[in-house]
C-alpha cells in the first residue's frame, strides 16, 4: 500500500455498549478530520454490554494508521480489527426498496426480482417493498436492475462484515 | 455497611486516592459535595476566582508534583469555564481529575438552569468522561478516572455528577473493591528487540542526536536519570522540546539548546543534518519540525513513546517503541551495559566540531543598552539572581515564554510549566498558584507578559486568600509581542489590535490585593528589583517596563525548514513566504 493512494479500510470495532460510545467514535472522526463511508452499529454481547461498530472508511496509509491508532486511544474501545488487511472476510449489507410497480411493467419486475433472489415483504396497489442482502456491489448491480421501474425511497444498513478463518474480535 | 450519600463519597473515594489538595469553585449543583467539604479535614480546598484558573492551578500542582491535580465545580457555566484548561492539560498530556456538578438526573435535557451538556461539550478534550447516573457506579467511575488520568500518557478526565446522585445513598466497599473498574492498562514494557536494534543504530551513528519532549518529565524523575546516564555514556548531543525543558539538565554542555521555531541555530542545524535521531518522549509537533518534507532528511529515525498514536503522525519514522520511557530507558542502558559497548568519543568527533562551529554563531545574541531594558537581558538576570535557589517557573504564552525557555536554566524536571501545545495565554498565574500550593517554600516565579497576565488577573484574590508568595516577572513591552512580531513579519507591519492600551499601573494594582508592587524602567536598577522581588516574604508583581521593538529570535519563519531560520532582526527571509506558509499559525 503506498504512502499516497487512497484504500479503502473496513474496521470492525468492539466497544462498551454505553451512552455517548457512539459519539466518542464518530466524534474522533469528524474532530479529526477523517471520512465516514459506511457506518454500522449495533449490541453483540448484552451480559457483557458490548455493541460491535463497522466503519467503513478510506485515507492513505499514514491517515488509516492514525485513526487505528486513535481510535484504540478510546477508553470504551476493547479491540479494534482491520478487516480488509486480513486475507479473506464477508461483507454484506442490508436494503429495503419502496416501488411503485404499475402492472403493466409487473411482469419484468418480477424477474428481476426472482433472478436477484429478492424478498418481497409488502405487496399491495402499486406499492411494493421489497429486501435485498448482499455486498455492495451485489446492492449496486440490483438498483441497476430496478432503474425502469419507480423507486419511491430506499435504506441501507451499512456494512457489516466478519474475516473468514481464525482471527476473532476480542471481547 | 452503612450507607453514606454520593457526596460522601466523592470525598471518600478522593481520600482513597492519596488527594490532599482540591482546587473549586462552588455552586448550586455540587452544595452536596461542598457540605461534605465543610465536614472534614483531610483534604484541603482551594476556592478560585474562576474555573479556568482552577484547572491551571491544578496543572501546576500536576505537573510540580507528579501527583494528580483534582477541580471540583459546578454545572452549566462552572463547567464550560474549564474547557480552555481541560484542553491545555489535554495537549500537554497532565494527569487531571475534574468533578463538575450537574442538575438533577430528571431535568437533564429540559434546558434546565445551569445546565450544559459538559460531558458532549468535553468529549474531545478530555481523555476521557462520565456522566454518573447510578449512585451505585459513583465510586468505581471515580477510581478509574485516576487510574486511567495518571496511567498510560496523562491527560484529564471528567466527572459529571447530578445533584440528585450526590444526595442518593449507598454501599462504599474501599478502593480494592473497584478493581473491575480498572481494565485500562496501556503497555508500558517495551519489545526486546527493539531495544537491540536501537542500541545497534546508537553504535553505527555518526552524527547522531537525542531529541527529548515532555514525555520524560512525566514518566517521572527516575526516567530523567536513566536519560542522563545513556547521554553522559554516549557523549551525543541532547536538544529539547519546550516541554522536555529540564528532562536534561540546560547547563550541562551536551545540551544544545531548545529545537523548533524559536529554538537554536545549533540544535535546529543539528537536527538537520544528523544521521540519527533519537526521538524520547515528544511528538514531531509542527512548532518543531518546521516543514515536514524538509525535516532532517538525511536521519533514521528513533520514536520513544508511551503512546502509539504519535508514532508516524506527522513523520515517517524507522524504529518505533511503545512503552514508559523510564522502562525504555533503562532497558537501553542496561542492554549497553551487559553487551558491554563503548562508545568512542571519536565516532562523533567531527559532528561535536561542527555542532561548536554552530554554536559560535551565538544565536541567542541581542545588542544590550544602557538606556533601556531588553526583555532577554530581565531574564538573564532574573536567572543569575535565582538560579541557585532553583526555582519554579511557570510562564504565560507569548514572546516573554519563548525568551523564558531560552534564557532560563532548568536543571531538575518538574521545575518548568509552561502552555505548550495549546498555548493558552493566562496560564502561568494560577499554574504559579498551584505550584505554591504544593511547594510552600519555594521560590515560585510567574515569567508574564503584560497582555496574558491580565487573562487571569483575578486571581490575584486567591493569592491574597492564601497567603501565596508567588513572585510575577511581568515583562512589559506594551504589546502583544508575538502577535505584532508576526504583524511585522507577514503583515506589512501593520499593528492590528495588538497594542494594549490602558493598562493598569502594576504596582497599584499589586497593593489592592494585598502584595507589593515594585516597577523597573531602567537597567541599571534590574538587579537591585529581582533582589527585593526575592526577598520580600509574600507575593510581588515585578513590573519590567522593557523595549517594545525587541523581537524573539532567532525564527524559523513559517513553512520554512531547520536550515533556514532568521538570527536576528537584519536576517531577511530568502524571497517571499510562501503562501503555504502564510496560511500556518
Amino acid at each position: 500500500m503506498s504512502n499516497l493512494i487512497n484504500t479503502k479500510h473496513i474496521l470492525s470495532i468492539m466497544v462498551d455498549n454505553e451512552p455517548g460510545v457512539l459519539a466518542r467514535v464518530v466524534g474522533l472522526f469528524s474532530g479529526r478530520g477523517y471520512n465516514i463511508e459506511s457506518l454500522s452499529v449495533s449490541e453483540v454481547d448484552s451480559d457483557k454490554f458490548l455493541s460491535r461498530v463497522t466503519i467503513v472508511t478510506s485515507g492513505t496509509k499514514i491517515i488509516v494508521d492514525q485513526i487505528k491508532a486513535q481510535l484504540k486511544k478510546l477508553i470504551p474501545v476493547h479491540d479494534l480489527i482491520d478487516i480488509t488487511e486480513l486475507d479473506s472476510f464477508i461483507g454484506k449489507e442490508l436494503i429495503l426498496i419502496k416501488l411503485n410497480v404499475k402492472s403493466i411493467t409487473k411482469k419484468g419486475f418480477e424477474d428481476v426480482i426472482h433472478k436477484t433472489k429478492t424478498n418481497i415483504l409488502f405487496d399491495k396497489g402499486n406499492e411494493v417493498i421489497i429486501q435485498f442482502s448482499g455486498s455492495p456491489s451485489e446492492i449496486r448491480s440490483l438498483l441497476n436492475k430496478l432503474k425502469p421501474f419507480k423507486i419511491i425511497e430506499q435504506t441501507r444498513s451499512g456494512l457489516v462484515s466478519m474475516a473468514l478463518g481464525t482471527k476473532y474480535i476480542k471481547k | 455497611m452503612t450507607k453514606i450519600t454520593g457526596a460522601k463519597v466523592v470525598i471518600e473515594t478522593l481520600i482513597q486516592e492519596n488527594v490532599e489538595v482540591i482546587f473549586g469553585y462552588p455552586g448550586g449543583a455540587v452544595l452536596p459535595i461542598y457540605d461534605e467539604i465543610f465536614k472534614q479535614k483531610k483534604i484541603r480546598h482551594i476556592l478560585v476566582r474562576h474555573e479556568q484558573a482552577a484547572v491551571h492551578a491544578a496543572e501546576g500542582y500536576a505537573r510540580s508534583t507528579g501527583k494528580v491535580g483534582v477541580v471540583l465545580v459546578t454545572s452549566g457555566p462552572g463547567a464550560t469555564n474549564t474547557v480552555t484548561g481541560l484542553t491545555d492539560a489535554m495537549m500537554d498530556s497532565i494527569p487531571i481529575v475534574c468533578i463538575t456538578g450537574q442538575v438533577p438526573t430528571h431535568m437533564i435535557g429540559n434546558d434546565a438552569f445551569q445546565e450544559a451538556d459538559i460531558v458532549g461539550i468535553t468529549r474531545p478534550c478530555t481523555k476521557h468522561n462520565y456522566l454518573v447516573k447510578d449512585v451505585t457506579k459513583l465510586a468505581g467511575v471515580i477510581h478509574s478516572a485516576f487510574n486511567i488520568c495518571i496511567n498510560g500518557r496523562p491527560g484529564p478526565v471528567l466527572v459529571d455528577i447530578p445533584k440528585d446522585i450526590q444526595t442518593f445513598k449507598t454501599v462504599y466497599k474501599g478502593k480494592k473493591a473497584y478493581k473491575d473498574n480498572r481494565y485500562y492498562k496501556p503497555k508500558v514494557k517495551p519489545d526486546d528487540e527493539k531495544i537491540n536494534e536501537i542500541v545497534k543504530l546508537m553504535t553505527e551513528s555518526s552524527k547522531p542526536i537525542f531529541y527529548v519532549g515532555g514525555g520524560v518529565i512525566n514518566s517521572g524523575t527516575k526516567a530523567s536519570k536513566e536519560l542522563f546516564k545513556l547521554i553522559k555514556k554516549t557523549s551525543f548531543p541532547c536538544t529539547q522540546t519546550l516541554m522536555g525543558l529540564g528532562a536534561f539538565p540546560t547547563s550541562d554542555n551536551q545540551f544544545i539548546g531548545m529545537l523548533g521555531m524559536h529554538g537554536t541555530y545549533e540544535a535546529n542545524h543539528s537536527m538537520h543534518k544528523s544521521d540519527l535521531l533519537l526521538c524520547v518522549g515528544a511528538r514531531f509537533d509542527d512548532r518543531i519540525t518546521g516543514k515536514v518534507s524538509g525535516f532532517s532528511p538525511k536521519s533514521k529515525k528513533v520514536h520513544m513513546d508511551i503512546d502509539p498514536s504519535s508514532f508516524n503522525k506527522s513523520v515517517n519514522v524507522d524504529v518505533m517503541v511503545q512503552g514508559d520511557l523510564y522502562r525504555i530507558l533503562s532497558a537501553i542502558n542496561n542492554r549497553i551495559e551487559e553487551k558491554k559497548i563503548i562508545f568512542s568519543k571519536n565516532k562523533i568527533k567531527k559532528w561535536w566540531i561542527q555542532i561548536d562551529k554552530w554554536r559560535s554563531r551565538n544565536c541567542l545574541r541581542y545588542k544590550n543598552s544602557k538606556e533601556i531594558i531588553k526583555p532577554q537581558f530581565a531574564l538573564e538576570r532574573l536567572n543569575k539572581l535565582t538560579e541557585k535557589l532553583n526555582p519554579f517557573i511557570t510562564t504565560e504564552v507569548g514572546q516573554h515564554q519563548m525568551w523564558a525557555a531560552q534564557f532560563l536554566s532548568f536543571n531538575k524536571p518538574k521545575h518548568w510549566m509552561t502552555s505548550g501545545g495549546l498555548g493558552t495565554m493566562g496560564y502561568g498565574l494560577p499554574a504559579a498558584m498551584g505550584v505554591q500550593i504544593a511547594h510552600p517554600k519555594e521560590l515560585v516565579i510567574d515569567v508574564a507578559g503584560e497582555a496574558s497576565i491580565l487573562m487571569n488577573i483575578q486571581e490575584m484574590s486567591t493569592i491574597k486568600q492564601y497567603k501565596l508568595p508567588v513572585k510575577i516577572f511581568i515583562l512589559n513591552n506594551h504589546y502583544m509581542g508575538m502577535v505584532k512580531q508576526w504583524q511585522e513579519l507577514l503583515h506589512g507591519n501593520r499593528l492590528s489590535e495588538s497594542y494594549m492600551e490602558s493598562l493598569p499601573d502594576f504596582v497599584k494594582l499589586a497593593e489592592s490585593f494585598g502584595a507589593s508592587g515594585i516597577q523597573v524602567l531602567k537597567p541599571n536598577d534590574l538587579d537591585e528589583a529581582i533582589n527585593e522581588m526575592i526577598s520580600i516574604k509574600g507575593p510581588v508583581i515585578c513590573d519590567v517596563v522593557v523595549d517594545p521593538n525587541e523581537n524573539c529570535f532567532p525564527m524559523i519563519p513559517s513553512g520554512s525548514t531547520h536550515d533556514q531560520m532568521l538570527l536576528g532582526p537584519n536576517d531577511k527571509v530568502d524571497g517571499e513566504i510562501s503562501e503555504e506558509g502564510m496560511i500556518l499559525v
